[in-house]
């Protein structure tokens, strides 16, 4: 029960939900970027909705099966194709032996995940088998998938499921996250604070699963601060001296050494993972006791659908 | 927990994390003894996602669907009141053997220059001290060390390297590390251990863990 890589594109790496707990050893969580359309997508094969699949990264993606399968594709808006005709994303549909899937440009979002019935089978380090480049952990030797690249599918679990319109998640290339405060927000000027609510940034090239260096007016800060590298979180918005932001991700340093301005809320974490570069970032402010209401709100509306499965 | 360490703020990071961070000048080894000791009662009560001890700060992050800030709060704050006296000789003590200088230590002589010290006397200052593994980070295996003897501080190379070897012991300020993995860095190399102090293939990968005593064994 195989799949073969014909072309692996940007970048294909094997996730999971990732390895949390060793944040203080250096070893971020990880696992899927987008943990919501990666749950979808194996909700929609019959798989536990954290079983490993592929998560590919602005297209190009080319597979071949080797058996008949089951596989839905979640996630970024990608354009595919299975041997040549148009492919539903977020519904599972029915592949032969044989069949080749392409997996072109992204019109929405930055990641794919593409889950096949059964599962991906991958060597677990540290309870995971997600991949996670800087270290080699995880994935097919710690690499991301390349050409001839063969990889073993498990045995299918459950039945195949369909999702309700409505909860399948609308990307657009305006990533709008909500974000409470810092550790160091107060350092920021008030103009910064203003700001950093108010106008968009655009996510640059330089963006990757460890983060996003954005560009937009220069972020100020009012007291010049002397800070010893201190822990850090996905989604923390770090301010450098050029004060130009970068955002932390999936895969971003367990410790940083720049003020952390804001930090995304436990509930849009998973957007992190579409932000593409030249999509147009923006923070809208949350307070901490509704970031709770959003939370319980948007774990409640999946949990019935996708067992096992919370922001 | 050391009494000599002033009381911490304990405040929100974003909505899922709390922040406990000290005031302190500089490095205190008394602080950084608490923040290893509080972490080790938050991890083991088995409640958060992550417990990540810094220099002088720790950040504890929960689910917030499960956990309210305030009660992460009251938690930490208990801890910090009932440990009055904790032992601080936690972790073990680890012995590195170090190459100085040369191939491995490119940029020594900018250290003998600044520290006016010839190669000899720096390799005796920094192996002298027993160092405090004070975090690991930002990339796996990355370990940060308590303060190197303070002639032999530096600031941060202008250009960072794009490439590190892995084992590489370098000065950064006061802080002394150890490049767990091959990486781009700015800290100025002095030396290098043949350890891998990260080895995935390793039955336990970690050779350094926060709260361990390390000391640099000339070669």
């Amino acid at each position: 029960m195989t799949i073969t890589v014909l072309h692996s594109g940007t970048q294909t790496l094997i996730m999971d939900a990732g390895r949390p707990g060793h944040r203080h050893q250096g070893i971020p969580g990880g696992g899927a970027a987008d943990k919501l359309s990666f749950a979808i997508a194996n909700h929609l094969v019959g798989n536990a909705w954290d079983a490993p699949a592929l998560e590919c990264a602005l297209g190009g993606l080319h597979i071949r099966f080797n058996e008949p399968y089951t596989i839905a594709i979640s996630g970024a808006q990608m354009w595919s194709q299975n041997q040549g005709l148009n492919l539903a994303l977020n519904k599972a549909v029915q592949v032969e032996a044989g069949d080749i899937l392409t997996m072109s440009f992204t019109r929405a979002g930055c990641r794919s995940y593409l889950a096949i019935a059964g599962g991906i089978k991958a060597k677990p380090f540290m309870g995971s088998v997600s991949t996670y480049l800087p270290a080699k952990l995880g994935g097919l030797n710690g690499d991301p998938l390349k050409t001839g690249d063969v990889l073993d599918i498990g045995k299918p679990q459950g039945d195949v499921r369909s999702l309700p319109k409505g909860h399948i998640p609308l990307l657009s290339n305006h990533i709008v996250l909500r974000a409470a405060q810092g550790p160091e927000y107060n350092a920021l000027s008030d103009g910064s604070k203003r700001y950093l609510f108010t106008t968009p940034f655009y996510a640059t090239t330089a963006t990757d699963r460890m983060g996003s260096r954005l560009k937009g007016d220069a972020v100020t800060l009012d007291t010049e601060l002397k800070m010893t590298s201190s822990p850090l979180l996905p989604g923390s918005l770090q301010i450098p001296p050029d004060g130009q932001p970068i955002l932390a991700l999936a895969d971003g340093h367990c410790t940083g050494g720049y003020a952390r301005s804001l930090q995304v809320i436990q509930a849009d974490l998973w957007l992190l993972g579409q932000i593409a570069p030249g999509a147009a970032v923006s923070f809208r402010r949350s307070l901490p006791e509704e970031a709770e209401i959003i939370l319980r709100g948007k774990n409640s509306y999946y949990a019935d659908l996708i067992p096992g499965f919370s922001f | 927990m050391s009494s000599t360490s002033p009381s911490p703020r304990i405040s929100i990071y974003g909505d899922h994390a709390v922040i406990v961070d000290w005031e302190t000048d500089g490095f205190s080894e008394s602080v950084n003894d608490t923040v290893h000791s509080l972490a080790a009662k938050l991890r083991e009560s088995g409640n958060y996602i992550e417990v990540v001890p810094g220099y002088d700060s720790l950040v504890c992050v929960f689910d917030l669907a499960a956990r309210s800030v305030d009660s992460t709060k009251r938690h930490i704050e208990d801890l910090l009141a009932r440990s009055a006296q904790t032992s601080n000789q936690t972790g073990q003590l680890v012995e590195i053997p170090v190459h100085y200088g040369g191939k491995d230590g490119p940029d020594m002589e900018m250290i003998c220059k600044s520290a006016k010290l010839s190669a000899d006397g720096v390799i005796a200052l920094h192996s002298k001290v027993k160092y405090r593994v004070c975090m690991m980070g930002f990339i796996p295996g990355f370990t940060f060390l308590s303060p190197a003897p303070e002639k032999l501080h530096h600031p941060r190379l202008a250009t960072p390297r794009a490439k590190v070897p892995a084992g590489s012991i370098g000065i950064a300020n006061w802080q002394t590390g150890i490049y767990g993995l091959e990486s781009p860095g700015g800290w100025q190399i002095i030396g290098r251990t043949p350890l891998s102090i990260f080895d995935v293939k390793r039955k336990t990968p970690f050779l350094l863990n926060a709260g361990d005593r390390v000391r640099f064994i000339p070669q």
